[in-house]
């Protein structure tokens, strides 16, 4: 059968303008936005640099970057481990095994802002049940958002709640499809359970880990709506990640420019990081 | 196979059908409303429709918490729609410098505006916002919890108005950590529009007269001083709920008997109806010992999108919004203080029926103090809250509140 150019087109625009609308041109409006600034009557004028070079000058700019970075530098790494055990705990098929990906698999079914605004109420210091519960059990009750030093670890905590499991989907796929007779081949020759991870396992799920990595690292690199909803990047800028910054620099400074400069450099930051990190993980086109 | 005229055709129709579904249409009026409960918009909006058959309203209500944030969103797009848009009054400014607000000077007589009004209303000398209410916050008790204690509770006098001083005396007598009872919420406890007052009581101008500078004046001793006071209330003396940002729970604090005291508006006094086991009373917003009583007020308006594609219709919508018999109604719905003078002579039933009216009516005449109608309000205001918020966590004050002036500065340069 002819296959028409036209109707190949066809079928794939759809999905083309989609990837154009919602990925390309958000891209492109960033990186040429991030050059032009914006009078109070919303003139549009080209700045050059100034938009950069302001905000290399700005406290608030560098300290949502640090805060930005050790939130991904805690947060991605525990996400993915834990996935990855969660994935190896419900492999093997057994009783109520279902019952337990669903479970694990419940929190990202929830909307980010119903999430944040649930651990809002639960970890709010003065109502909340969770200091009600510390306190009864003699731990004492905790600051959690409200204060400097618990604040991002709280965000971090709850991010894990709510992805952990959304991760596991991808690493349970990964380790479903490594053939079992790979594994029976290395107990015949005498290798161990930690053995077999390293050989066996760990090499046949660098495809699957490595798509995690970049993926997970992309999405949390974009953190905004629990800061939005809970902190507003506080307490005293703690939990003023960059997303949060380019928000505010947007809808409350009314400063597209500079809010488009700062989604280019996390956009730059994410590449570099991807690259990175396919760098790292290079994949010998043998597995 | 699929002709390369059938794809263009499609794409056509394609464009078309966005361009359709896009634009408004002559009669038809897009309204963004404050999210009040619905049985308050609703009658106001259909008494305008009955009357405007001709022109057809899109309503909708945005939460408070989320009106503001939405209508930069929505209006930075420069569109035609929202035609009408509800705004704070303090905000005026802001949008008719940046042409999101049309002057009506035109369709609004200042002289029907109390003074207070028609000053948020204004930039530049004209018009540029409806005012739809006005605001006041009071001191409200409980009066089984003083009673029980043996205090005795906030006087309606205004020459034996308590001191913030002694709020905090009372309270720390009142708090009852056992039972979960606080000796005092505060209704927006990280709002300017609340917290300004404190600092102005001692004495504090909270930014330049030309509204373009925030450096020595939010950052000077007495903001420093009051806002002290402020973070002790949360912190040291524990009498106030940390944290607790959330209008409607600080609300709820009172209303349910977890807190003696309360300081809110005036739609509270309607509000607290609702329940009936709460035997309250009200007294007079504080002030600092050796400082003057300084009020909050000022509170919403709407504003006309001068993009609108029926002008013609937004006129007639705030002809008939401005006109006496529906704020009357207004009134009657949700009591804040009327903004038309005409009001407070045609319901005196009404206000003699309340005793708390003639507290609210000696505030707006002695001691409101509106915000600053500064173009960079948004600004001013978001900065500040965050730096409020901030101090009710503990941070340094003084160096807080530096901060905060020098990121408002920052920001106002744009409107130099």
């Amino acid at each position: 059968m002819k296959i028409h150019t036209s109707t190949v087109f066809l079928f794939l625009f759809p999905a083309m303008l989609g990837l154009a609308v919602f990925r390309l041109a958000p891209v492109l409006i960033a990186i040429v936005g991030g050059f032009f600034s914006q009078t109070i009557r919303g003139d549009t004028i080209f700045v050059g640099m100034l938009n950069y070079t302001n905000l290399f000058s700005d406290d608030g700019f560098w300290n949502s970057l640090k805060v930005t970075i050790l939130f991904n530098a805690i947060l991605n790494p525990i996400q993915i481990f834990l996935a990855f055990i969660l994935a190896m705990l419900v492999l093997k098929p057994s009783p109520g095994i279902s019952v337990l990906r669903t479970t694990y698999v419940l929190p990202m079914t929830v909307a980010a802002s119903i999430t944040a605004t649930i651990w809002n109420i639960l970890l709010n210091p003065t109502l909340g049940p969770v200091n009600g519960i510390l306190r009864e059990i003699g731990i004492g009750t905790q600051p959690f958002f409200t204060s400097e030093n618990q604040a991002l670890a709280s965000f971090i905590a709850i991010a894990t709640w709510k992805g952990t499991g959304y991760w596991m989907l991808f690493l349970l796929a990964g380790l479903i499809v490594i053939p079992k007779d790979v594994y029976e081949a290395a107990a015949i020759d005498g290798a161990t359970g930690w053995k077999r991870f390293m050989w066996i396992t760990f090499p046949l799920m660098k495809r699957p880990l490595l798509y995690v990595l970049v993926a997970d690292t992309a999405i949390n690199f974009l953190f905004f709506t629990p800061v939005y909803v809970i902190s507003n990047g506080g307490p005293n800028g703690s939990t003023s990640v960059l997303m949060f910054e380019a928000y505010q620099a947007a809808f409350v400074y009314l400063d597209h420019g500079r809010s488009l400069a700062i989604s280019t450099i996390v956009l730059l930051i994410v590449m570099s990081i991807a690259a990175l990190q396919f760098r790292l993980m290079r994949i010998n086109k043998a597995i | 196979m699929i002709s390369k005229n059938l794809i263009r055709s499609l794409a056509i129709l394609f464009i078309a059908v966005i361009e359709i579904l896009h634009s408004a249409r002559a009669g038809e009026l897009n309204v963004v409303w404050m999210g009040w409960p619905e049985e308050y918009v609703a009658p106001l909006m259909k008494g305008f429709q009955s009357a405007n058959p001709d022109v057809q309203l899109k309503i909708e209500r945005i939460p408070f918490v989320q009106i503001m944030q939405t209508l930069e969103v929505r209006l930075s797009a420069r569109e035609s729609t929202p035609d009408i848009f509800m705004c704070d009054g303090s905000l005026t400014s802001s949008y008719a410098a940046r042409g999101h607000a049309l002057d009506l000077s035109s369709v609004i007589d200042r002289n029907r505006l109390t003074p207070s009004a028609a000053s948020q209303a204004s930039f530049d000398g004209k018009i540029y916002s409806a005012p739809f209410g006005s605001s006041s916050q009071q001191l409200y008790y409980n009066k089984d919890l003083f009673k029980a204690a043996g205090i005795e509770p906030p006087s309606a006098d205004p020459s034996k108005r308590w001191t913030w001083e002694k709020v905090v005396e009372v309270a720390r007598k009142l708090r009852d950590p056992k039972n979960n009872v606080y000796g005092l919420v505060i209704a927006q406890a990280d709002r300017p529009f609340q917290l300004l007052p404190l600092g102005q009581s001692k004495g504090g101008v909270p930014i330049s007269p030309d509204g373009l500078k925030a450096t020595g004046y939010i950052d000077t001793k007495p903001f420093i001083d009051a806002f002290t006071f402020y973070q002790k209330m949360y912190n040291e003396w524990d009498i106030a709920p940390k944290g607790l940002f959330q209008i409607n729970l600080n609300e709820e604090l009172f209303r349910t008997g977890k807190a003696a005291m309360f300081i809110g508006g005036t739609f509270n006094m309607e509000e607290i109806a609702k329940y009936p086991k709460l035997n309250w009373g009200m007294g007079l917003h504080p002030y600092f010992e050796g400082g003057k009583p300084v009020t909050p007020t000022g509170a919403w308006h709407f504003c006309v999108n001068p993009r609108s594609k029926d002008l013609v219709s937004a006129r007639k919508f705030v002809q008939y919004f401005m006109s006496e018999d529906v704020h009357s109604k207004w009134l009657q719905m949700r009591p804040y203080p009327p903004v038309l003078n005409q009001i407070w002579t045609k319901e005196k039933t009404y206000f003699d029926r309340n005793p708390g009216w003639a507290l609210v009516r000696h505030e707006l005449s002695n001691t409101a103090v509106p915000r600053p109608p500064i173009v960079g309000w948004r600004e001013y205001e978001a900065i500040l809250l965050q730096a409020i918020q901030d101090i009710n966590n503990g941070v340094d004050v003084s160096k807080r509140l530096s901060v905060a002036a020098q990121l408002i500065d920052r920001e106002m340069v744009k409107y130099k």
